[in-house]
């Protein structure tokens, strides 16, 4: 029994030497909105400007599917005043604790702004949607109206500075919507097709016309298997397709294989470059903004395919 | 928010290692984690059937076959005359592999595996809604684990000598009427609830370490069965509240840090037995 004893010494010991750690955000008199993926915060930033702390919990590079939550994030949800997030099962069971918080402060899923007609339905299952909607700039156009509206609502006394800033917002939108379509465009109608490592494009390839091929399927847990792989090579060899893309988030091991067995059957297959999928670039980079973002992404594959 | 995690954490740890001591005693440690993996077809099957990623039904499919993997550990124990350990490790591969089928056959379109829809994240309790008990706001999932948590006591206070004795002396107990098989299955149906209803609560890494850690360490200091039990939630539960502050502290994923604290206690106490038995004790000659 003595060791219990010196147990438990040593506990209170660790504790409170620990207890004096502890981290938060800097506290400030901002509003503070919490999203989880830049892009929703990309967003939100555009309509507040800087009337409000925006802050994403997913950084650049971070793979939502995978996403690990840190004891600050918890922390961060808590102290937030608003939390978007993007719904469609793209968060997996963090949705949930989103759910129960909903009945305690404002959080909101930016996909319920897109009527469920419009989201690819996956699988013969119903009620389940691919969640990569902000790859359609004219579905992206429907969540900020969303988000606009729900800003508004909470608070009314900045209605008129968010609705001038989404306005003008949505105008760069549809003309970014406009540019994509006609880049994408210039690209031949029998090579357009979009190979990458998971089916984050199927959005993209819905609106602009192409046609999209993952590796693996929707989530990035299970690894694609031999028969992937090979179908794939089989299919880029025989369609002469220039080039194959990688994804910020996403492992590179898979996409090398399929370069590899394509240069075995006599067609050189270039990598494409990286194209940004889940996550947003560095903050401060063009590339860290929605539109920025996108607007890498056309340019690499028109690059690539053309 | 910091008591309610940590109160969490605690109510695993300490039906977590309470189950562990028996067993880590039986040779079956590594059951938890098999019981981890083997609930993927589980929740794929419930997800056929019931078409939604909602959780409750998929729970149900992951008890289910939390159960079917002790049921089938222990049919090829039997049947087979083969060692636990390499049981426990065909039945959850194979289970574990027929799950990925089912995901890249049936659902390969879905987000579906235990990550998404089955492990919880422990710092997510501070988002609960609370039920009102006394004045008291309290989350439903230290309403759930507490109910869990009295089922197990329950089990081991009043199913002690039972549990006690198909443990330490299977044939003994026989002899005396009491039946192994019943009791070692009543053993697993425990473990298989509990480790599922914990996965969702503070996720998968959280309750293996729980169930073979702090046992483990008690192990070392013990050999009393009821010393041991008292020792590992002694560990379980510091071992929450100091690995609550160190992620704290390190800004990390507050159940890893609280796996770690767990693999430290058990490094400390192995290097102190260490040293304990080569300066301060003479097992060579005889004590007058």
């Amino acid at each position: 029994m003595k060791n219990l004893r010196n147990s438990f010494l040593l506990t209170l010991v660790l504790a409170l030497f620990f207890a004096c750690g502890g981290s938060g955000r800097q506290s400030t008199s901002k509003i503070y909105i919490v999203t989880t993926t830049g892009m929703i915060a990309d967003a939100v930033k555009n309509i507040a400007d800087t009337l409000f702390e925006v802050e994403a919990l997913m950084g650049p590079g971070v793979d939502p599917h995978l996403y690990k939550a840190k004891q600050s994030d918890t922390k961060k949800l808590l102290a937030a005043d608003v939390v978007f997030y993007n719904g469609v099962h793209l968060e997996g069971k963090m949705a949930e604790s989103l759910e129960s918080l909903a009945k305690t402060k404002a959080v909101f899923a930016v996909a319920d702004g897109i009527s469920e007609s419009r989201l690819i339905s996956t699988s013969q299952f119903s009620g389940t949607h691919d969640p990569h909607i902000w790859f359609d700039v004219t579905l992206w156009i429907d969540v900020v109206k969303y988000v606009n509206l729900k800003l508004q609502e909470k608070y009314p006394e900045h209605k008129a500075h968010f609705q001038q800033n989404t306005v003008k917002y949505l105008n760069q939108l549809v003309q970014f919507n406009t540019w994509v379509a006609e880049e994408v465009n210039k690209i031949p109608d029998s090579v357009r097709v979009l190979v990458t490592a998971h089916d984050a494009f199927g959005y993209f390839g819905r609106v602009y016309g192409m046609k999209v091929e993952g590796l693996q399927g929707i989530s990035t847990v299970s690894e694609p298997g031999l028969k992937d792989i090979t179908a794939l090579v089989e299919h880029i060899s025989s369609s002469k397709v220039k080039s194959i893309f990688m994804e910020s988030s996403v492992s590179a091991r898979f996409i090398n294989a399929v370069v590899e067995g394509c240069k075995q059957k006599g067609h050189n297959l270039k990598l494409g470059g990286t194209l940004y999928s889940d996550a947003m670039g560095a903050a401060g980079t063009e590339e860290g903004t929605y539109i920025g973002m996108i607007r890498h992404n056309v340019n690499t594959i028109v690059v690539g395919l053309k | 928010m910091d008591l309610v995690i940590i109160i969490t954490a605690c109510l695993v740890a300490v039906t977590s290692s309470i189950i562990g001591c028996f067993l880590i005693l039986r040779k079956m440690a590594m059951v938890g984690d098999a019981i981890s993996h083997s609930v993927l077809p589980g929740i794929v099957i419930a997800f056929m059937l019931g078409g939604t990623l909602g959780s409750w039904y998929l729970l149900l499919g992951a008890a289910a076959f939390g159960i079917l993997t002790t049921f089938l550990i222990e049919f090829f124990n039997k049947r087979g005359g083969m060692q636990h350990d390499a049981t426990i490790g065909v039945v959850f591969t194979s289970l574990f592999a027929l799950g990925i089928i089912l995901v890249t056959v049936y659902a390969r379109d879905v987000d579906i595996d235990q990550d998404c829809v089955l492990y919880g994240e422990l710092d997510h309790v501070a988002f609960e809604e609370g039920k009102n008990i006394f004045g008291l706001l309290i989350p439903y999932t230290i309403l759930r684990l507490s109910v869990m948590l009295l089922c197990v006591l329950a089990l081991v206070v009043f199913g002690y000598r039972g549990l006690f004795l198909t443990t330490f002396d299977p044939a003994y107990a026989a002899t005396i009427g009491i039946s192994v098989m019943a009791w070692h299955y009543i053993l697993m149906a425990a473990v298989s609830l509990s480790t599922v209803l914990s996965f969702g609560s503070v996720g998968a890494i959280l309750v293996v370490a729980f169930l073979i850690t702090p046992p483990a360490t008690a192990y070392l200091l013990s050999d009393k069965l009821k010393q041991m039990i008292l020792l590992s939630l002694v560990f379980g539960v510091s071992g929450s509240v100091v690995g609550y502050y160190f992620a704290a502290a390190i800004d990390g994923a507050t159940s890893a840090a609280i796996a770690s604290v767990l693999g430290a206690q058990f490094i400390v106490v192995f290097a102190f037995k260490a040293v304990q038995k080569k300066y301060f004790s003479a097992p060579n000659i005889p004590v007058v």
